[in-house]
């Protein structure tokens, strides 16, 4: 196949899924999330040859560079920088928040946004995306070895944030919500 | 029981078997834009704006969220005829002509608002440096900056970049540089690096090169310490004086400092608690920087009529910018009073 019919097939393929990174990021705002995603494959087209086998991670790569800079060429720097890393409705503290919520969401994300946006990234990647570290690690544009101990630190954060927004006595309260385990990180 | 992954999962606000963007066929709006990149239409629209938006190792600097061609190809004769127009004002004016293309103005102090002392932002940058979580040193720099450029027989001009440099483990860099303003998103902007000031697109690749791998154990090179007197010494040296550094030196130092390294909470405690021991360094109170950040200005004025004001961040006590204007008119150059000589933006 020609770089054009394999790219021609990873669109075809990814479409949805990019759409779904983007949208994840820019809390579905529908008009943003097409013109972004327009963006990541025009880049994509532009470097085809460099696309890899396995497209998706790189493809999200693409995707968080066209994220950053729509946010810092357009002047919404802080309003979707905010969006990306601590905003209120990004992350859906308006839907349910507390530990007496009953879907984990609301507080689940209040507890990722008080991670590093470096943290919140690899953690959604591996979350939100499914990826493995290698993968991750294509995304982010580093080592596998690196993606690994970002992803275990970042685990070990979010773990820490959960823990704290969810008191003993608070879960035995409301047995509905899931409890965090103890467990080894890799 | 879930862990924090499987919690996190189940948040997800845009599950993948969810209603909206699921798995399936593209709609025709995607289909029409794969079509077009197929053919080449994107390209062929772009023109030459397109070869200017150049792509750093799949990093782009500028989205091209312009929409249709057609809006670009508007760019495109708007910069032509902006390019007539400043080469016809730069061959009939002299140097009393009126300033630059879209001259940044000074910032200006918020009326009322409270200056807030160094030494109270060193102290909330010392509580943050051993913070979970808190920034960490990174080498390379991400820098927006304008700088004024003078000529004996043409106005001044103001050149708005944005340089990213970013090193790889194994020593080696990758420095990009583009002409963009912020403040003027999507417009030509001014740039010299022909030699001659031109109007470019925003987002024109000014410099585009990777590095292959070097060391220095020299500062600005030699990551810097996370001790005042130590960070003193360094920031000397990274300004080549063996003299103590002056108030207006030590900024100047600072931003070499601030060019190559993306400093961690740590030495961000480090250099507000040096810059709380430094004389002449005068609060004057809050303002909002050109990427909209809030920020506290600290002001010193030096023997040869430039008045630097550095803005830091009143939270963390980081600093974001340094802003050099000119206390006095400089009528060799067509400059008057207040004329911003340079300014830098530092992000992470």
């Amino acid at each position: 196949m020609s770089n054009d019919e394999i790219f021609a097939a990873a669109y075809r393929e990814h479409y949805w899924a990019v759409s779904r990174y983007v949208a994840r990021r820019l809390d579905g705002r529908a008009g943003e999330v097409e013109e972004v995603v327009a963006e990541v494959f025009t880049v994509a087209w532009r470097r085809r040859a460099d696309l890899p086998d396995t497209p998706l991670p790189w493809l999200y790569g693409v995707a968080r560079n066209c994220l950053a800079n729509a946010v810092r060429g357009h002047g919404r720097r802080r309003r979707l920088v905010d969006r990306l890393g601590n905003d209120d409705t990004a992350h859906g503290r308006h839907i349910a928040a507390g530990p007496e919520a009953d879907t984990p969401g609301g507080w689940v994300h209040e507890a990722l946004a008080r991670l590093s946006p470096a943290d919140q990234e690899v953690l959604r990647l591996a979350a939100w995306e499914e990826l493995g570290v290698d993968e991750i690690a294509v995304a982010l544009g580093c080592g596998s070895r690196a993606a690994s101990m970002r992803l275990h630190r970042a685990r070990r954060r979010l773990r820490a944030e959960i823990d704290r927004m969810r008191p003993v006595p608070a879960l035995t309260e409301h047995p509905r919500v899931t409890v965090p385990k103890e467990h080894g990180h890799g | 029981m879930a862990d924090e992954l499987d919690l996190l999962r189940s948040a997800d606000p845009v599950p993948a078997h969810g209603p909206r963007f699921p798995d399936g066929p593209l709609n025709p709006h995607a289909e029409h834009r794969l079509e077009r990149l197929l053919t080449g239409a994107d390209e062929r629209a772009a023109g030459r704006e397109g070869e200017e938006r150049k792509r750093w190792s799949g990093r782009p600097v500028v989205p091209s969220l312009l929409g249709p061609g057609r809006l670009r190809l508007a760019w495109g004769l708007l910069a032509t005829a902006l390019v007539a127009a400043l080469t016809l004002g730069l061959l009939l004016s002299g140097p009393s002509a009126p300033p630059a293309v879209a001259a940044p103005r000074p910032l200006v102090i918020e009326t009322g608002s409270a200056p807030v002392p160094l030494d109270r932002l060193a102290e909330r940058a010392a509580a943050l440096a051993g913070a979970h979580g808190a920034p960490r040193l990174r080498k390379g720099t991400h820098v927006r900056s304008w700088s004024l450029g003078m000529s004996d027989d043409a106005p001044p001009v103001t050149l708005p970049e944005e340089r990213l440099v970013r090193w790889r483990p194994d020593g080696s860099r990758t420095e990009l540089v583009v002409a963009t303003d912020p403040r003027y998103p999507g417009r030509p902007v001014l740039s010299d690096a022909d030699g001659v000031p031109r109007l470019v697109g925003d987002g024109h690749v000014l410099h585009d090169r990777t590095y292959p791998p070097s060391w220095s154990g020299a500062p600005p090179q030699s990551p810097p310490p996370r001790t005042p007197d130590r960070l003193r010494a360094y920031l000397t040296q990274a300004q080549y004086t063996g003299t103590p550094l002056t108030t207006p030196q030590l900024l100047d130092a600072v931003a070499t400092l601030l060019d190559h390294w993306t400093l961690g909470a740590r030495e961000s405690a480090a250099l507000a608690r040096l810059l709380a021991g430094t004389e002449g360094l005068r609060p004057a109170g809050r303002v909002t920087d050109r990427l909209g950040r809030r920020g506290q200005a600290y002001v010193t004025d030096d023997a040869y009529g430039v008045r630097r004001m550095l803005i830091m961040d009143p939270a963390t006590g980081a600093v974001l910018g340094l802003e050099s204007t000119l206390t006095a008119p400089d009528p060799r150059y067509g400059v008057d009073k207040g004329a911003v000589m340079a300014y830098s933006a530092w992000m992470r």
